[in-house]
């Protein structure tokens, strides 16, 4: 795919060429400095924007010919979202961002149990009923982690999810994302700056000038389609 | 709960300021038109109840031409009060005098007054005109007159117990002469009563016009004024070949009260822009409220929210903002509506206001600022569907 913002003078390619595929359950990384284009190409995998051409192909459906409702209800039924920060509504307690993704979905089927295990899981369990505004950083990202797997999504996208915290916090957050991913067999697709914090990852993708490149530390020719 | 239900008033509920300035926007509107109304309606009715207990009653019967002639007055007032609708009728005879006093010794100069020939016991049942005797009693005999706070202040301050001379030039053109003694002062709140007039004995007045029988008009008072125009038009079929003439009181007061109703319109309108106003107020506050939220409806936008949904958001609050600025609005103006109405709020000693509750126009209007408060939200909600997640987000 491709990616364009601007026209004329401002014109910015943001994503040149880019192809790849990854497969259920993998836990991958997507690494570059700064202004190479991963928040760009997170945002067309997760349909927050569509490429200025090419495809998204996400479980066998072609995500570029749906409409504004279609994208919506794909977002929230086979994407989860983990962003930098401010990643929770603060109208609201921890319990019901969890339950977010579901009561939008307007199921009346009752994952109040579901909800409640993955907030254990992520060691939530007794700030759920606290308003959003009043945990810390590092908690609001476990509970982004725990709404971004409540509907049992085929992908879960994270752009700097571990950003905005300190090395220890970070640390906690990237172990509990690998155990959950590998948990439930969740593929995960997540963008860093900090290779390092991730330790041992299934797959890294590099990008460099808007073009992406298999593995790390690539030399600049180098291209790899997968 | 619906989601969208329990974010919309956790976000207004979250937002008070903002919350507490659209309802008292929303409010203030609807209060502005029921003091509106309470003040100007209430002066209306006011005016009307007075006509109608001094001067007009709720039916007034009198004769194309002059004074009524074909049938006597007993006849008449017997006949509407075998009507159910009817609590009792009146006769009454109007002249003019001219009118002259001696206090100790001295003769207050002559000059004209109305003059209003009563039944007192009929008139009592019929008008109120009695009640502004404020000092003395009403007319009770054929040589008592009862004197309006006006004439008797030119008269040089008459008081109960003097006497004075009346002076009408009868039928045939002759001055007819008869003293009296003022049995009471009749003094009206707004001055709307007979200030201005002289009351005396019906027969008097007829002896003294040598119009015996004769009757100038009949005050009709119903016990359900609605049924003024069935009242009337019985009336009339029922004596075709006469040159009777009949009127409501909507009618009768006509003349005075064209003017004052489309003044009534006017503020009225103004009432409505001061809605209008209210509602732009929700506008601007709905438009922050939506911004303040960008960064939400990015992240509900980017784990699902349709368009649709965050419409139905705004929209919601919109309508949190309707209902609870139009139930407490409807609040203070009930309120002040009571206190109007407890009170018999007047202005400056004028008359009392005739205060009512009118509740379709108040249901009217408070569903109207609700009405008002929602189309305020559209443009604001509509705005909100139109971020785009991945806009909306960047705007931390
Ligand atoms: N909305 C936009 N309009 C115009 N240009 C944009 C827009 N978003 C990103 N760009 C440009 O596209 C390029 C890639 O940006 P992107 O945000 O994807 O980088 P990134 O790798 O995520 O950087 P960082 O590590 O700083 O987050 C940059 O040159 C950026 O300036
Ligand atoms: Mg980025």
């Amino acid at each position: 795919m491709n990616k364009t913002y601007g026209e004329g003078d401002t014109k910015v390619r943001a994503l040149t060429d880019v192809s790849f595929s990854i497969k259920k359950g993998e836990f991958v990384l997507i690494v570059g400095s700064s202004g190479s284009g991963k928040s760009t190409l997170l945002n067309m995998i997760g349909l927050l924007d569509k490429p200025t051409s090419g495809q998204v192909l996400i479980d066998g459906t072609n995500t570029i010919t749906l409409g504004d409702n279609q994208v919506s209800s794909f977002r929230n039924s086979k994407l989860g979202f983990i962003f930098q920060f401010s990643n929770l509504l603060t109208d609201l307690t921890v319990l019901e961002n969890v339950l977010l993704p579901r009561n939008i979905q307007h199921s009346n089927q009752n994952v109040m149990t579901e909800a409640k295990n993955l907030l254990k899981a992520v060691g939530l369990e007794s700030q759920m009923n606290k308003r959003a505004n009043k945990i810390s950083g590092g908690q609001a990202q476990r509970a982004a982690i725990a709404r971004g797997l409540i509907n049992n999504p085929a992908i879960v996208l994270a752009d700097e999810p571990t950003g905005n915290l300190d090395s220890i916090t970070a640390e906690t957050i990237v172990q509990l994302m690998k155990s959950m991913a590998k948990k439930l067999n969740q593929t995960f697709i997540i963008v860093t700056h900090d290779r390092q914090q991730f330790g041992e990852v299934d797959r890294v993708i590099t990008i460099r000038d808007g073009r992406a490149f298999e593995g790390e530390d690539l030399p600049h020719e180098m291209e790899i389609k997968v | 709960m619906d989601y969208r239900i329990q974010l919309a008033t956790r976000m207004l509920a979250n937002k008070r300021g903002s919350l507490l300035g659209a309802i008292m926007a929303v409010s203030i509107g609807i209060l502005v038109i029921h003091v509106n109304f309470v003040i100007f309606q209430g002066l209306y009715d006011a005016i009307i109840r007075d006509l109608s207990g001094y001067r007009f009653g709720d039916v007034l019967v009198t004769n194309r031409e002059d004074v009524i002639t074909e049938k006597s007055d007993v006849f008449l007032v017997n006949w509407f009060e075998r009507i159910p609708y009817v609590e009792a009728a009146a006769p009454r005879m109007s002249s003019s005098a001219s009118i002259n006093v001696t206090k100790s010794g001295k003769i207050i100069q002559d000059f004209q007054v109305p003059v209003v020939g009563v039944d007192p016991f009929q008139d009592t049942r019929v008008s109120t005109v009695h009640e502004t005797v404020s000092e003395g009693q009403y007319v009770f005999s054929r040589n008592s007159i009862v004197v309006g706070s006006i004439v008797a202040r030119d008269l040089g301050g008459v008081t109960v117990g003097d006497n004075l001379q009346l002076k009408i030039v009868n039928r045939h053109g002759e001055d007819a002469i008869k003293r009296f003694i003022v049995t009471g002062i009749a003094r009206s709140p707004g001055g709307q009563g007979f200030d201005s007039d002289v009351v005396i004995h019906i027969d008097t007045l007829r002896d003294m016009l040598d119009r015996n029988k004769e009757t100038g008009q009949i005050l009709v008072k119903l016990n359900d004024p609605t049924k003024a125009d069935e009242v009337k038009d019985l009336f009339l079929r029922s004596f075709p070949n006469d040159d009777f003439k009949a009127e409501t009181i909507e009618e009768s007061a006509e003349q005075t009260l064209s003017g004052f109703r489309s003044g009534i319109a006017m503020i009225n309108m103004i009432g409505y822009f001061g809605m209008m106003s209210s509602a732009f107020a929700v506008v601007t506050i709905q438009i922050m409220l939506v911004s303040s939220k960008t960064r939400e409806v990015g992240i509900m936008r980017a784990i699902g929210a349709k368009r649709k949904d965050i419409l139905i958001i705004f929209l919601f609050q919109g309508m949190i903002i309707g209902m609870v600025g139009a139930g407490v609005g409807t609040a203070f103006g009930l309120s002040y509506t009571f206190y109007a109405k407890e009170t018999k709020m007047s202005f400056q000693g004028s008359l009392p206001l005739q205060v009512s509750y009118d509740w379709s126009k108040i249901t009217q209007t408070a569903i109207m600022a609700f009405g008002l408060a929602v189309i305020a939200s559209i443009y604001p909600a509509f705005k909100a569907t139109k971020l785009q997640p991945v806009e909306a987000m960047r705007s931390v």
